[in-house]
């Protein structure tokens, strides 16, 4: 990764990819609206039904669309500097058309020689990232020739291909297989690790569940809310929080939290192994819960586990979104 | 420092600039859909082989009738026969002439009256001219003298196809096909996100497919003009095309012709770049750009000079005369009622080129990736 002399994303204020009350309009058909962001390192999820506005947050903060109003800097850098922002930022877009005629491998050597580079490291830092998406053995062929799960993987490597310090990743796997999402989301994974911003949209709930530190939810062109899912989750007032406790004798144990005021609705399990209780007050509950376990033998009661059942981004996604267009 | 930093961005620049028409060079030739584009160069170069081909004939026909003849001639005795000559005075002059043929043709001579009358012609020839003597009754009726190898005619012509067709119609359409292209055929193909993702300045970017275009077109009508230039010398003799090549400008103009060349690709290019990026439809700026240099002579004297063939007509090194007769519309059309100096020419094209290039300049950083509503 370059970063220039004396620039702006040397500063330790710039540590952050920032949108300021960025509007975007294509004529009168809304593309987000008022967007405050502050997106930390770690990996982001955008989340978000088709058209809620998930792509074009991120062509803004890669400056492919410019704001109506507003105002984006990634690390520093304005958007519409491109000089300075790809230099440390990768974007892996859904756009699947590439120049005409090029093989994988030249491909990315372009790519890095537009970047600047001399033509030795351009082509030591082409098969290094060509090894890292896995595609050596098509890296020779025209990439019109490439499957779905290719072109996505010659994407990535696009991205990732000068060792930026922000990756941008629409949909990143899209048309992968099994083996090559995992070996992605590691990769993923190791870059957040390295103080990398990972800035990933997705409509697969599941995976962003597995892999976000944070998530971003958008519908029709609004952030409906942003942070940690836990955090999230929790400011979501209207849903109360479900908590399965995994014990014996659930139904003595149901018995007793409803005697508790935090609690608000008790459910034994299907396998009659546990509770799915729901309550306003977390703290509150755990505290009686804590004080349920301290007696807990001389009622005979075991409490295995305690868990909260709906601080996952699925549970989020339908309290604050509804369950449209979703892959859980 | 200063001074350090900027050649060190300079370096990078032109590194990327460089990368840029690596890329576009490999688009760009040999492209499917840039065949044409060839094809419109190389109609003058067919149009020269063609009329090469047809003058080398009626060379080797001339050469034939002169070595039948009874004499050697000169062009000067061909000069010698006159109307009014008797057959035998022309014989005497010329020799028997090597190919001859006579009707006998009826004509009324009164309400009623008709006599028959011996027509005659007779074709001479001292090699390089024909020489065409038609007789009524014995005596010459017209003298038809056709220059085989008059460079001078043949120039002319050359500057006609040059002015007339390969500037306002090959290298026009040409710099259409491949500048309106850089930016309007990648937002087609929705691949223009490829640059854009690239630590590359906007404006470097569009100096580098300027840069590609120019290459692109100056490579194929540079070579266009001097196939055609080595087209339209073949069929003369040897000593001929020195005559011309190095005693009467032939080298001079063949260099200026190429100059006029790279300087129309130079500003039809800018236009065409900054046209494909304001526009969807090339049609429309195609038809209002020919249209505008169409009527340049027309125009105010302050308009005029923002037009490419204003500048170019005056670098053109054969002024070509208009035919007796010509309209007066048509004949405006033809001459350069008010040339410019070659170097106010060639400044004038570099400025009109630079400013649409700023104009490029301030487009391509507005530019956003939008392929859907393209």
């Amino acid at each position: 990764m370059s970063v220039p002399v004396n620039s702006p994303g040397n500063s330790a204020a710039n540590d952050r990819i920032v949108f300021e009350d960025v509007s975007k309009f294509y004529g009168e058909i809304l593309g987000v609206n008022r967007v405050n962001l502050s997106i930390p390192p770690g990996i982001t999820s955008l989340v978000g039904p088709n058209g809620s506005g998930k792509t074009t947050l991120m062509n803004l903060m890669t400056g492919l669309v410019r704001p109506t109003r507003g105002r984006v800097e990634v690390l520093g850098y304005k958007a519409d500097d491109p000089e300075h922002l790809f230099a440390i930022l990768g974007y892996s877009t859904q756009f699947d058309a590439f120049p005409k005629g090029l093989t994988g491998y030249q491909f990315l050597y372009s790519y890095l020689r537009l970047s600047g580079r001399d033509a030795q490291t351009a082509e030591q830092m082409a098969w290094r990232t060509i090894e890292r998406v896995n595609l050596v053995d098509a890296a020779k062929r025209n990439i019109a020739g490439y499957s779905k799960g290719m072109r996505q993987r010659i994407r990535l490597a696009q991205a990732l291909a000068h060792d930026p310090k922000v990756l941008v990743l629409d949909e990143p796997l899209n048309g992968l297989d099994p083996l090559a999402r995992s070996e992605m989301i590691a990769l993923f994974r190791a870059a957040a690790a390295q103080g990398c911003y990972v800035i990933i949209s997705s409509h697969i709930l599941h995976e962003v569940d597995v892999i976000s530190d944070q998530v971003i939810l958008l519908s029709n062109g609004y952030v409906v809310a942003e942070g940690q899912i836990a955090t999230v989750r929790g400011e979501i007032q209207e849903h109360p929080t479900q908590i399965l406790i995994r014990c014996t004798r659930p139904r003595e144990l149901a018995a007793k939290m409803l005697e508790d005021a935090h609690t608000i609705e008790v459910t034994i399990h299907k396998d009659e192994k546990g509770v799915l209780l729901k309550t306003r007050d977390a703290d509150g509950f755990y505290l009686a819960l804590n004080q349920l376990a301290l007696n807990g033998n001389g009622n005979g009661i075991d409490i295995e586990s305690i868990a909260p059942a709906d601080d996952d981004v699925l549970s989020v996604y339908e309290y604050l979104i509804g369950n449209e267009e979703v892959v859980r | 420092m200063t001074i350090a930093i900027t050649s060190g961005k300079a370096r990078i620049w032109w590194a990327q600039i460089k990368a840029v028409i690596r890329l576009e060079m490999r688009k760009t030739f040999f492209a499917k859909r840039g065949l044409w584009i060839y094809l419109v160069a190389a109609l003058p170069v067919f149009l020269f082989i063609a009329f090469a081909v047809a003058t080398s004939g009626r060379q080797h026909q001339r050469a034939s009738v002169a070595r039948r003849g009874e004499k050697i001639l000169t062009y000067q005795d061909l000069l010698a026969v006159k109307p009014g000559m008797t057959s035998e005075e022309v014989i005497a002059i010329l020799g028997k002439p090597p190919v001859n043929f006579h009707w006998a043709e009826n004509r009324p001579l009164g309400p009623g009256v008709t006599a028959n009358v011996l027509r005659e012609n007779y074709h001479y020839s001292d090699g390089q001219n024909d020489l065409f003597v038609g007789l009524l009754d014995g005596k010459v009726d017209s003298v038809n003298i056709d220059n085989g190898n008059n460079l001078g005619q043949d120039s002319i012509m050359f500057a006609g196809v040059f002015q007339f067709f390969f500037l306002r119609l090959a290298i026009f359409f040409g710099c259409l096909g491949i500048f309106m292209n850089l930016f309007r055929g990648e937002i087609l193909d929705r691949s223009l996100h490829f640059y854009f993702l690239a630590p590359v300045r906007r404006e470097v970017l569009m100096v580098g497919k300027f840069l590609a275009g120019l290459l692109a077109t100056c490579t194929i009508f540079v070579a266009s003009e001097l196939l055609q230039t080595a087209a339209f010398l073949w069929h003369f003799s040897p000593s001929a095309r020195e005559v011309y090549l190095y005693h009467n400008h032939g080298l001079e103009h063949a260099a200026v012709y190429v100059g006029v060349t790279i300087l129309a690709c130079v500003g039809y290019g800018a236009f065409f770049l900054v046209a494909g990026m304001l526009f969807r439809n090339p049609i429309l700026p195609a038809a209002a750009i020919l249209i505008w240099e169409a009527i340049n002579p027309f125009l105010p004297g302050i308009l005029k000079q923002f037009s490419v063939i204003y500048y170019l007509k005056s670098l053109c090194p054969v002024e070509i005369p208009s035919p007796p007769g010509t309209p007066p519309l048509l004949a405006l059309l033809i001459s350069n009622t008010d040339p410019v100096s070659a170097p106010v020419a060639v400044v004038g094209i570099v400025i009109v080129a630079l400013i649409a290039l700023y104009a490029s300049s301030l487009q391509v950083r507005r530019m956003e990736i939008n392929y859907t509503t393209e």
